[in-house]
This record gives C-alpha cells, sequence and structure tokens, in this order.
C-alpha cells in the first residue's frame, strides 16, 4: 500500500539503493506499447483458458478461470490502466500472479515478449507523460537500444 | 516460545482447548450438581485433574501464563477438594471466569502476543481472596484413634494425603520401627521402598521411647489396601512391629481436633507428589509421575485446510469421473458398443467409490452442535447472574451434527441471541409473577435435523417483542415514514429489529449493548449460507429459528442456464422447479408476481437483475422456487441441466464486493460456473419489492 503514496522518484531511488544486481524484468505489450513487470512476481503464463464472466464484477474483471483447481479472478491490465483495447489475437496470454493475500490474479496482456534484464543503472526515472493511468503506476523506464519499456509496479496495480 | 516446531505447538494449543472444554463442561455438571444438592467429589477431582494437566502442558511449552493461572486454580481447586474450602456460588463464578480467561490466554499466545492480558490479572486476584479460608469443621482422621501428637506435627500435605487416604477407604496402620542411629537414613529409605509397593508411608514420627543410646524408635503411619498378615509378611520383621490403627465413630475429645499450628503455613510440595496425588490411586503409586502426552485414546487430530485439500481431490477426481461419462459417450457414438460399456462399467463403479470417499470426508468434519452449546450455557450462567435474573436453560438435540466450520461462525451470533432473550427478553421476576409466569425464565436452545438442514432454535418465554414500539422507533431514527409503517405487515414489522441501529430498550445495557446486535446477526448467518426467522408473541415470548446447511464443503446444486451463463443454485435453497410458459404473470408494485398454488411468488429474472443481456431463445422457460424459511422467490432460468455435487470456492478479494454469488464451481470441460446465493437474491428480490424500495436499503427489510 506504501507503494500508493511514493512517488516514481521515490520508487526508483529505493531501486538503486536496495538493489545493485541487474533484475529482470518480463516484457510484454499492451494497446501496442511496451511493459514490464518483476519477473519474480510471475508464477506462471498461461494460454488465456475459457473465461466465465461474473456479472456485477468491476469494468476491468475478464471473469473467473480455473487453473488446476484453483479459482483465478481475470483482470484485463488494458481497462485496469485505462489503455485502447485492441482486438484479441492468438498471441494473447495471462500471467497470474500471486498477492498478498493469497489470492491469485491472472492479468490478461496482448502478447508475451521475452525476458529482459536492466541493470539499475538503465532504469530511468518516469515521465509524467504516460497514458491512461499507467504513470501512478510506474517504477521506470528503460530503453535499451532504441525501444521504450514502461516497468509497471504490480503491487500498485493489483492494490488498488 | 521456544523453538518447538510448529506442529507441536498446534498440537498443544488444541489439546490446551480441549481440556479447557472438558474443563468448562465439568463445572457445568459441577454447578448443576450444587444447585441439586448433590455433591459429587470425582467431578471436583476432574476439574483439578484438567487444571493439573494443563500446567503440565503449559510447562513443557513455555506458556507461562497458562501455567501461572492453573497453578492458582490448582491451588483452589485442591482446597475444594480437600474440604477447606466450600464450593459456593462464588468459587464457580471464579471457576467459570477462569474458562473464559484460557480461552483469551490461548489465543493471545497462538498469535504470540506478549501483550498482558488484563483478565488473567483480575482472576488471579480473585482467586488470591480463596485459599486463607479456615479449615473444615471435621476431619474424616477424627474416626481414628490416631495419636493426637503425631496429628499436631503433621504437615499440611501429609495431612490431606492422610484425610484422602482415608476418604479412599484404606486402612491406616501403625509401623513400629527400631533403627540404628548410624544407618537410619538408609533404613528408613528402604523401608519406604518397600512399603511403597503396597501403600504409602503419610508420615513418621520420633516415639521418644529409646531402648537403647544406639538405637532409635519411629512410628510410621501407613495407609495402604492390604490386610494386615499381607503387609506384616511384605514388610515385618524383628525390629518391625505393624498395628492396625482401628476406626472407631465415637466422637473424640480436643485432643483429636484438627491441629490449626500447621494451617496457614505453606508447606513446600514437591510438584511431583501432587501430580502423583491425583494422577494414580494412592495404593498403587506409580514411579513416573509425570504427566504424559501419549494420547489416550485413537483419536487424531486434524487440521480442517487439510480436509478441504482432500475435498478438493475428491472434486478433481469428479472431474475425471465426468470425463469417463463423456469418453463412454463417445465410443457408443462411434459405434464402439463393448468398449463403451467397459468405459461405462468403470465409470460406475468409480463414481460409487468417489461418492463414498466423499461421504467419509464429510463425516469427519461434523462435530455436534453441544461444543458451542456448553459455551452458551456458560454464557447464561454468567449474565442471569450479573442480570440478576433467574434464568433455566433448557438445551435439546446437543448431539446435532453439523460442519466444524460452521459450528466456530455460529458461536458469535448465538451469543449474542441469547444475550438479547436474557437482557430485553425475560422480565425481572416481580414483573413475571405479576403476569403469572413462573418467577425463573425458561431459554431454550434446541437443534434438530431437518432434511438437509440443521435447525437452531432460541426461545425464550420473556416479554415478546413489542411491535409499536420497533415501528416507533424505527420512524424516530428515520428508517422508516409514517406511511410505509402503516403498510407493513406483521412480519415486516418484527423484522424491524434487523435494521441496524434498532433497539426497543431504551437505555442501552452492558449486556447486548445498543442495538447493533441483529442485523450482525442475520449477516453473520447469512454468511454461513443460512437463514434466521423470528416469530414473537407480545408478552408471551421470542423464539429465533436459524436455518443452517448441514456443510459447506460440498454442496448438492442444481444446474441452470441462463442466457449464455450457466449458474449453479445450491439445491438445499431449492424446493421445486417448475415450467413456466409466463402467463399469470402479474405486475404488483411494478413488480412481476405469479401465483404458485394459491401464493403469490415474486419473480426474480435473472438476465434483468445481473444485467446480463440476453434473448429468450424458448417459449418454454422454468421457475425455480427458492426458499429459505418462509421467504421465497421464483428465479426465472431458460434451461434446467439437472442436479450435481459441486465445491464451492469463494470468489477472490478483488470479487468480495460482488453480491449475488456464493462463490464459483468447476463443471468439467474447464469451464467454471458462478454458484447463486439464493439468501442474497431473495433478500435483494423482496427488499426490492417492500414499499420506499427505490432507496437500496440492503435487504433491510426481510422476514
Amino acid at each position: 500500500m506504501a507503494d500508493l503514496v511514493r512517488t516514481g522518484e521515490e520508487r526508483l531511488s529505493r531501486i538503486r539503493t536496495e538493489e545493485r544486481a541487474p533484475r529482470e524484468f518480463l516484457v510484454f505489450s499492451l494497446a501496442g506499447e511496451l511493459y514490464g513487470v518483476e519477473l519474480t512476481r510471475i508464477r506462471e503464463i498461461l494460454s488465456p483458458p475459457p473465461l466465465t464472466p461474473v456479472p456485477r464484477a468491476p469494468q476491468d474483471v475478464l471473469g473467473v478461470c480455473s487453473v488446476r483447481g484453483l479459482l483465478v479472478t481475470v483482470i484485463d491490465l488494458r481497462r485496469r490502466l485505462k489503455l485502447e483495447q485492441p482486438e484479441t489475437t492468438r498471441r494473447a496470454r495471462i500471467l497470474l500472479t500471486r498477492m498478498d493475500g493469497g489470492e491469485v490474479l491472472g492479468l490478461y496482456v496482448d502478447e508475451v515478449h521475452q525476458v529482459v534484464r536492466f541493470p539499475h543503472t538503465e532504469i530511468e526515472v518516469a515521465a509524467n507523460v504516460l497514458g491512461g493511468d499507467v504513470s501512478e503506476h510506474v517504477l521506470g523506464i528503460a530503453r535499451p537500444g532504441d525501444i521504450l519499456i514502461i516497468l509497471l509496479d504490480l503491487a500498485s496495480i493489483v492494490g488498488t | 516460545m521456544t523453538d518447538i516446531s510448529d506442529k507441536a505447538r498446534e498440537e498443544f494449543f488444541s489439546e490446551a482447548q480441549e481440556i479447557v472444554e472438558n474443563l468448562s463442561r465439568n463445572l457445568l455438571a459441577l454447578d448443576a450438581a450444587e444447585q441439586s444438592g448433590t455433591s459429587d467429589p470425582s467431578l471436583i477431582n476432574e476439574a483439578f485433574r484438567a487444571v493439573h494437566t494443563l500446567k503440565g502442558l503449559a510447562g513443557l511449552f513455555g506458556a507461562t501464563k497458562v501455567g501461572a493461572l492453573s497453578h492458582r486454580l490448582e491451588d483452589v481447586l485442591d482446597d475444594v477438594r480437600l474440604g477447606r474450602q466450600q464450593l459456593t456460588a462464588e468459587v464457580l463464578d471464579v471457576l467459570f471466569a477462569s474458562v473464559d480467561v484460557y480461552g483469551q490466554i490461548l489465543a493471545g499466545e497462538k498469535e504470540g502476543s506478549d501483550d498482558p492480558i488484563p483478565a488473567v490479572g483480575d482472576l488471579m486476584g480473585r482467586l488470591e481472596q480463596f485459599g486463607v479460608q479456615a479449615g473444615p469443621a471435621s476431619s474424616p482422621a477424627d474416626e481414628y484413634d490416631l495419636d493426637p501428637g503425631m496429628l499436631a506435627v503433621l504437615t499440611e500435605y501429609e495431612e490431606h494425603r492422610l484425610r484422602t487416604n482415608i476418604e479412599q477407604g484404606l486402612r491406616l496402620y501403625r509401623l513400629r520401627v527400631q533403627f540404628d542411629l548410624a544407618t537410619i537414613d538408609k533404613a528408613l529409605e528402604e523401608i519406604k521402598d518397600r512399603a511403597k509397593r503396597h501403600g504409602e508411608i503419610i508420615t513418621y514420627l520420633p516415639t521418644g521411647e529409646t531402648t537403647s543410646a544406639e538405637t532409635i524408635e519411629l512410628d510410621l503411619l501407613m495407609a495402604s489396601n492390604d490386610d494386615l498378615a499381607t503387609l506384616i509378611g511384605a514388610l515385618g520383621g524383628d525390629n518391625l512391629v505393624i498395628d492396625e490403627i482401628p476406626r472407631q465413630r465415637a466422637s473424640l475429645g480436643p485432643a483429636t481436633a484438627p491441629p490449626s499450628a500447621t494451617r496457614g503455613t505453606e508447606v513446600p510440595r514437591p510438584a511431583s507428589d501432587r501430580a502423583l496425588s491425583v494422577a494414580v490411586p494412592p495404593a498403587v503409586p506409580s514411579e513416573q509421575p509425570d504427566v504424559s502426552l501419549k494420547a489416550v485414546t485413537q483419536t487424531v487430530r486434524v487440521d480442517i485446510r487439510r480436509l478441504d485439500h482432500l475435498m478438493n481431490i475428491v472434486g478433481e477426481l469428479a472431474i475425471i469421473r465426468n470425463a469417463l461419462a463423456r469418453l463412454s459417450e463417445r465410443l457408443r457414438g462411434e459405434g464402439q458398443r463393448q468398449l463403451s460399456s467397459e468405459v461405462h462399467r468403470l465409470h460406475r463403479s468409480f463414481d460409487r467409490r468417489l461418492t463414498d470417499m466423499q461421504n467419509g470426508i464429510l463425516e469427519v468434519r461434523m462435530v455436534p452442535l453441544g461444543q458451542v452449546f456448553d459455551r452458551l450455557a456458560r454464557v447464561v450462567r454468567q449474565i442471569s447472574r450479573d442480570a440478576d435474573k433467574n434464568i433455566r436453560l433448557v438445551i435439546t438435540g446437543a448431539e446435532t451434527e453439523i460442519d466444524k466450520l460452521i459450528v466456530e461462525e455460529l458461536s458469535d451470533p448465538l451469543m449474542h441471541m441469547i444475550r438479547n432473550a436474557i437482557d430485553h427478553g425475560i422480565e425481572p421476576a416481580e414483573q413475571r409473577e405479576e403476569v403469572g409466569k413462573p418467577a425463573a425464565g425458561t431459554i431454550a436452545l434446541n437443534a434438530f435435523q431437518k432434511g438437509n438442514h440443521v435447525m437452531v432454535e432460541i426461545e425464550d418465554d420473556g416479554r415478546g417483542i413489542d411491535e409499536e414500539r420497533l415501528v416507533e422507533r424505527a420512524q424516530t431514527v428515520g428508517l422508516l415514514s409514517s406511511d410505509e409503517a402503516r403498510e407493513l405487515s406483521r412480519g415486516e414489522r418484527i423484522g424491524l429489529i434487523f435494521l441496524p441501529g434498532m433497539t426497543t430498550k431504551s437505555e442501552a445495557s452492558d449486556l447486548s449493548g445498543r442495538g447493533v446486535g441483529m442485523d450482525v446477526v442475520r449477516t453473520n448467518i447469512s454468511k454461513l449460507g443460512g437463514v434466521i426467522d423470528v416469530h414473537s408473541e407480545f408478552g408471551i415470548g421470542t423464539k429465533m429459528a436459524i436455518t443452517l446447511p448441514i456443510t459447506l464443503a460440498i454442496v448438492s446444486s442444481l444446474l441452470v442456464r441462463v442466457g449464455e451463463y450457466t449458474f449453479a443454485i445450491p439445491v438445499s435453497s431449492v424446493s421445486e422447479a417448475i415450467v413456466f410458459d409466463g402467463t399469470g404473470v402479474r405486475l404488483v408494485d411494478g413488480r412481476e408476481v405469479m401465483t404458485l398454488r394459491g401464493a403469490s411468488l415474486p419473480l426474480c429474472r435473472l438476465d434483468r437483475l445481473l444485467n446480463i443481456g440476453h434473448e429468450t431463445t424458448s417459449r418454454r422457460q422454468f421457475v425455480v422456487v427458492a426458499a429459505l424459511g418462509s421467504r421465497r422467490i421464483g428465479i426465472v432460468v431458460d434451461h434446467l441441466f439437472g442436479q450435481q455435487d459441486i465445491i464451492i470456492k469463494p470468489l477472490g478479494k478483488s470479487l468480495e464486493n460482488v453480491r449475488g454469488f456464493a462463490g464459483a464451481t468447476e463443471l468439467g470441460d474447464q469451464r467454471v460456473g458462478l454458484v447463486l446465493d439464493a439468501g442474497a437474491l431473495i433478500d435483494e428480490v423482496l427488499a426490492a419489492a417492500t414499499p420506499g424500495s427505490d432507496v437500496d436499503r440492503e435487504g433491510a427489510w426481510l422476514i
């Protein structure tokens, strides 16, 4: 929860001071942009199973599904971050992440690319010009080569 | 806490909990025995033993608070046991209070909290007041021709050993022994050792009759079950003479009165001796007085989560079973008749075993409601004393079994309702007598099984609910307009007690609080899939009836389809399903209502209620009548798929605010279906149908 009130700079300085080792991020795309979340927070990547929509659920909840007997609530990250929602393709995936309370959430993303390792020095403070609600949940930005990856703070996203 | 494994600690807590529960039952029995004028020493001994065992356990696990309290309680119980302390109502009060304090301590220690618990100090203070009592009027030792000189120097411990032995019907013997002064220590130990097999040496004392300078003569007082001849055979010798001390009923002179010199002085009593005094009959003293942790019964304690885990596996096996059924169908479709019927047979026998297994696991989860009733009985006793009301609690059906999880969650709501009954229901004795009721109020706590449900009723013969005042009160606090008030039916008026902020007693009491009760009670009950109905006659009494499912683990459900959705409705809340052709539907207050066997049935269109767009494809639909207690609605569905046993999994935290669903379940084929929460739907539909329904009152008007 404390993450909610931290600014991007604070988060970044935490990254810089606490962890000298490079960190691994899973890179995926949402509405045509590249995003990354810390790999350690992701338990599993799934092809979307049949989802059962839940009436009356919040807008960004796509539905529930069962993963080997475990009931998982699937959230559309694009809706959560108030981004565009392009057509679903076969490349869509669900990232499973376990929350603090033990609940397992599924995060729906357009496509998963790869795992990228960033030394802390390559993570920049995020500019506040990102679309949707993204800027509220950003850890920082990385620019390997000429591409831009927005690193998201997962705890902040699913905590809200 | 030391580095004891979690498992051992877990074991300690559940064992301690069990002992405390036994103690509680024991005290209730003691209380009942005292009130009926009979006193049963074995009950006190059992209570003593329980506390003693707890002390031992607490020592092993470093639970110092439990240890300290047990130590003090043990002293008091010991005094009671030895007749030094009368078992008065005050003593019983303190003993009952200790049961609650144990609960608090255990809960605290379990969470690893080291915070002081104020109740412990209080209780210790109250316990302190006992134990400085005067001695008993007479001692059973008076009946024996004991040497007053010997009696006068008995330590307190020796004296109570003497008394205990006499009470246990053992014979007393005097062993007169000559010892050589040089070897007396060794020789005395030797005799004690030999005597141990036949009884207990209570004390010894020099007789003062020395025959030579090198010898000393001692009198040993011994209690034994054996007769004189046996003892002489076992212990007798040249310098040892044994006499039986005769029992005489005649009253003796003042010289044999119990010595007072030693009273009140605390004689150090080794713990092992005390263990000995309770753990085994004195006639056969054990070599190992330690408290044993070895289980006496063939019982294992199981964490309920493990059972949940097993149940989940059963659920997954059921999915495999269904796959087998489909495979058999498919084979038949492909013309492979023989293979198909083999698979079918396999499926059937798998199905039977699975059902057995499921029932087996369910059975393990079941516990008698008596567990919670015992706790309630204690509360009734306490509250009725605090409120100075004489109350008779009548319990029936304590053996009725229900899911362990339900029992745990039931305790608080029932407690609340009982408090209400005592505080608001039962009138003071004078008032009762004026209206011709017996001075003592009666509260009946009844439990019984009714089909797939367990009913728990709390009934009192108190003043009943004053509907007029309820309505007035609701208007005063702005929950009801006067127009609405006029239109309420009788049931709806009584149902006002479930509104937050209602209380008919103008001054709040310490006992039932300020009317924050019944709405919480109803919420808690409905979380368990239960429903509560109230019947009350003003002046005569109130009856609250709770209908609960037997288990939460596995639920037989009706699968239905509405549009694209497959929903499960627990069969326990379905009374029937009928074909529905859309005719005979009337609009009442803008709500659809149909008539079913002469009674009107409010309809629930799930597609509209849940806002799931769908076009009715078939002209023929069904109405599933969902009923809980006396309230019912008709849920309109497109299709019935039949019945299936399902395991309900709760929706995650991110969906906790979504109303209308009890959870989700796997339907096979990797599909998940939502389970309708019949109680919530009934609340919602009926709430909307009540006057003034435009405001969402969270289903406040029920019944």
